[in-house]
């Protein structure tokens, strides 16, 4: 059986130039269109922003961070979820020499941070990385991610440019690239690529932000945070980023506990997660001590930081000064654990949460009377 | 691979038929060797691990078809012919039950029996339900003797081509093989690859530009349904209606449209169903080749409506159940079904008493049976859908005003935009009122400048909506 041809030759020829025309116009605007954001790139996937002023918009770390670390000139990195953000690249640079970028992005999977780690190498030749690890990124399978992170572009963290159409032909990204011709600031963004991610003033910090609307007696009730095993937090750790470390030995590694408040570690004993969680940490020194390029610093014990409320948003995030020391304490080595040590370390965090505890602990933290 | 992604509309379509006609200007089995090719580059895109499987189904189902000629040719004994038929029969429905049922049926069998069996997490595999029913049809239009194919390459492109392998139409053997045959098919014809290229664009805009900015909506509405007023719920159903009939029938127009650029004509699947006056005449206007298969192979063997008015009733709700259960392993499709099922035998019996409703009357009703229907179809359970038609009936009382109700519908998050919202829902509803659906104006196109200027628009448009750019979702860090 053959279709009926539509009347003749001339019908066909007709077709045919129909065919070419409509064809050539959308394959010439679509060209036009992906040239148009190839040019101003406000991603910054092809080129740093030179021609129009960065835009670094808000929550977009996922689209716009392998732009940085394809682009960008830097051979630290600091790797981390969102208490990292407010770590500025020139701060790093003073602390640890050499010149940084920031590539944190907020509620980070373990399996985000290797692919943003491997996009990294892939395009520098890296002399630090410091990784600041949170122990919900270690949470479910190895390749778990958070819904809330959104959908993850993929096909900006290689270095395939048949893959980069999503990004190219995107009404979305044609608009913004629009936006940023006309100098339309109707969106939301920062322009400074020394403090990308920056929101440290923007928010306020204090004991009564900290404070509004948690339920102390459950305080997940507020950050609804998923449950994790041992062996889901190793898996994810030997999957994820053991391999990043071993895989580059020229690389010096350095893995941060951050300073959580100590609500935090309340949550976890209310929710009978301190013992894994300790344990995790057991863990990974005993895996870092068969490296000599990787060197972790534990912070969460540091009480003048920990029990202070004042210096935190919620009882995860802390104030940008945090983030400076941490990085300087990161590049100092200080507060450095091993798998000898890292049970003394354990004792005595155990003991402040064990303090914290009690309702007379818990009060003092609570009024700020254990502030330094 | 989908038909509404880059890799398809960018790479994989223009370079298939690229190879296809450049191929079969050298030889013709070298244009269905490079489309078979294509097919299952098509079908392993989404997973490589389920090639063996289809290649496995159709190797299998082309060697028990052999048998069957062989038997027929040799005049071999009827019992044996049909025994031959039951095992291919019997291998593909469990091949289905394996991979789309097992979970379903110990989940059933564990709350029957209280054992704590473990539920097999079975990964369904594209386009599964799809190629088993083709071949299915084809074994038994082999048996029948009104279908027979001796080359495996053409039985393999009968089955895996790609613009109705993951979500038909489910096609017959008789209606593709000729076309497959055709020589004068493997060359390039403009006025095809126009009237596809058309096609092609009319569905790219039913699914890109109505149906998924939809999706949100029904989400938000059938995600949280005990908060829904009665007005939020009704528009829900209402979005979800609309989606679902753009989302295939888009889908589908699609897959015409490619078929049509290979100078293919692939069976209609949808003839503007929701302007149907009765349940009956919906079935005939929507999914059709679902309608012809199941009416086939499943209603005509069970007796069909020989046989008195109970045995009929019987046989339209087995085939009605058995066709809810086809769409999902849930008990939810099985009510689905069941309604529909129930609702034909019902109107069968309206018919006999020989009273006629006003048409006016006649659809709204039909329309308004349909849209409940879905309820079941896209709740997640049983218990949703029953909070969802206890929302509509305003068991969840008056909630926020009207206004605030509707505007946390149509725009639940900050990526939902009310206006595109409204817009799809409005512009659905004025396509479905239009006179001309997409098989009419495929079939009386002429490549007229407006029309290109309108293809031209609704590919570029389209195309530019596939790529979302969703941030971080949490504001609250």
């Amino acid at each position: 059986m053959e279709l009926p041809a539509s009347s003749g030759p001339n019908a066909e020829r007709g077709s045919a130039r129909w065919l070419a025309a409509v064809l050539a116009c959308v394959v010439a605007t679509l060209v036009a269109a992906g040239a148009f954001v190839v040019w101003v790139d406000p991603f910054q996937q092809y080129h740093l922003a030179s021609r129009f002023a960065p835009r670094f918009y808000f929550l977009h770390h996922r689209y716009i961070n392998p732009g940085l670390a394809r682009n960008q000139s830097y051979d630290t990195v600091v790797s981390g979820s969102s208490i990292m953000e407010n770590t500025r690249n020139d701060v790093v640079a003073k602390a640890c020499g050499g010149s940084a970028v920031n590539l944190s992005m907020p509620a980070m999977s373990a399996s985000e941070q290797r692919l943003m780690l491997e996009t990294a190498f892939a395009f520098r030749r890296l002399k630090r990385v410091i990784a600041v690890l949170d122990f919900n990124e270690f949470a479910g399978g190895i390749d778990e991610r958070q819904d809330v992170a959104g959908p993850l572009p993929r096909y900006l963290y290689d270095r395939d440019p048949f893959d980069d159409l999503p990004y190219l032909l995107s009404w979305d990204v044609l608009l913004k690239s629009w936006r940023i011709v006309r100098g339309d600031t109707s969106e939301r963004f920062t322009s400074d690529p020394n403090a990308a991610w920056y929101w440290g003033n923007v928010v306020r910090f204090g004991r009564a932000q900290v404070l509004r609307g948690l339920d102390l007696e459950h305080l997940n009730a507020r950050y609804k945070q998923p449950q994790r095993t041992l062996e889901g937090m190793r898996a994810s750790f030997d999957h994820n980023l053991l391999p990043i470390m071993k895989a580059h030995p020229e690389t010096e590694f350095d893995v941060v506990w951050p300073p959580y408040s100590i609500l935090v570690w309340l949550d976890f004993a209310q929710r009978d997660q301190l013992d894994v969680t300790f344990a995790f940490k057991r863990y990974v020194a005993e895996a870092a001590a068969a490296l000599p390029n990787v060197h972790i610093t534990d912070l969460q014990g540091e009480r003048t930081i920990t029990h202070d409320l004042d210096r935190y948003d919620d009882i995860y995030h802390f104030d940008p000064a945090v983030n400076e020391w941490i990085v300087d304490a990161a590049c100092q080595r200080r507060d450095r654990v091993d798998a000898d040590n890292v049970v003394a370390f354990e004792r005595e965090l155990r003991d402040q949460i064990a303090a914290v505890r009690t309702p007379a602990g818990l009060r003092t933290v609570i009024d700020g009377r254990s502030s330094p | 691979m989908l038909f509404n992604s880059y890799e398809y509309l960018i790479y994989f379509l223009p370079l298939s038929l690229a190879a296809f006609f450049l191929l079969g200007r050298v030889r013709a089995s070298f244009a269905v060797g490079a489309l078979v090719a294509a097919s299952l580059f098509f079908y392993g895109w989404w997973n490589p691990r389920y090639l063996p499987l289809i290649l496995g189904s159709i190797g299998f189902n082309f060697a028990v078809g052999a048998l069957l000629r062989r038997a027929q040719a040799s005049g071999g004994h009827e019992a044996w012919r049909g025994a031959l038929l039951a095992f291919g029969v019997g291998a593909n429905l469990a091949l289905l039950a394996l991979f789309k049922y097992a979970d379903f049926a110990v989940a059933n069998a564990r709350a029957i029996t209280g054992l704590p069996l473990a539920l097999p997490h079975i990964v369904l595999p594209l386009g599964i339900s799809f190629f088993t029913f083709t071949q299915i049809a084809y074994l038994v239009d082999v048996h029948r003797g009104r279908a027979k194919e001796p080359s495996l390459l053409n039985y393999a492109l009968f089955v895996s081509f790609f613009p109705h392998l993951l979500a038909g139409p489910i096609i017959h053997h008789s209606e593709m093989m000729p076309q497959f045959a055709s020589r004068s098919n493997k060359r390039p014809q403009p006025s095809q690859l126009a009237a596809g290229l058309f096609l092609l664009a009319i569905g790219m805009v039913k699914k890109v530009c109505i149906a998924d900015p939809l999706a949100p909506v029904v989400a938000a509405g059938f995600d949280h349904p005990q908060s829904l007023s009665a007005l939020a719920a009704w528009l829900a159903v209402l979005a979800y209606t609309l989606e679902i009939y753009f989302d295939f029938s888009g889908y589908t127009d699609m897959a015409l449209g490619a078929a049509r650029m290979f100078n293919i004509r692939l069976p209609v699947n949808f003839d503007s169903p929701y302007r149907s006056t009765g349940i009956r005449e919906f079935w005939r206007r929507w999914h059709m080749t679902l309608s012809r298969f199941l009416r086939e192979y499943l209603y005509i063997p069970l007796g069909g409506n020989r046989g008195g008015r109970m045995r009929t009733a019987r046989n339209v709700l087995v085939t009605f159940l058995l066709g809810g259960l086809w769409h999902g392993a849930a008990w939810t499709f099985v009510v689905w079904g069941a309604l529909h099922g129930i609702a034909l035998v019902v109107e069968r019996a309206w018919e006999r008493t020989g009273m006629r409703l006003p048409r006016a009357l006649a659809w709204g009703v039909t329309f308004l049976f349909v849209m409940i229907a879905w309820v079941f179809f896209r709740a997640s359970s049983l218990a949703a859908a029953g909070a969802m038609l206890a929302a509509m009936l305003g068991r969840n009382g008056g909630g926020e005003p009207w206004r605030d109700a509707l505007a946390h519908l149509l725009a639940p998050d900050a990526q939902t935009s009310l206006a595109v919202s409204v817009a799809a829902l409005a512009v659905g509803l004025a396509v479905l009122a239009l006179q001309r659906n997409s098989n009419a104006l495929v079939e009386s196109f002429r490549p007229t400048w407006p029309r290109g200027a309108a293809v031209a628009v609704g590919l570029v448009w389209s195309v530019l909506q596939l790529g979302k750019v969703t941030p971080f979702l949490y504001f609250n860090f």
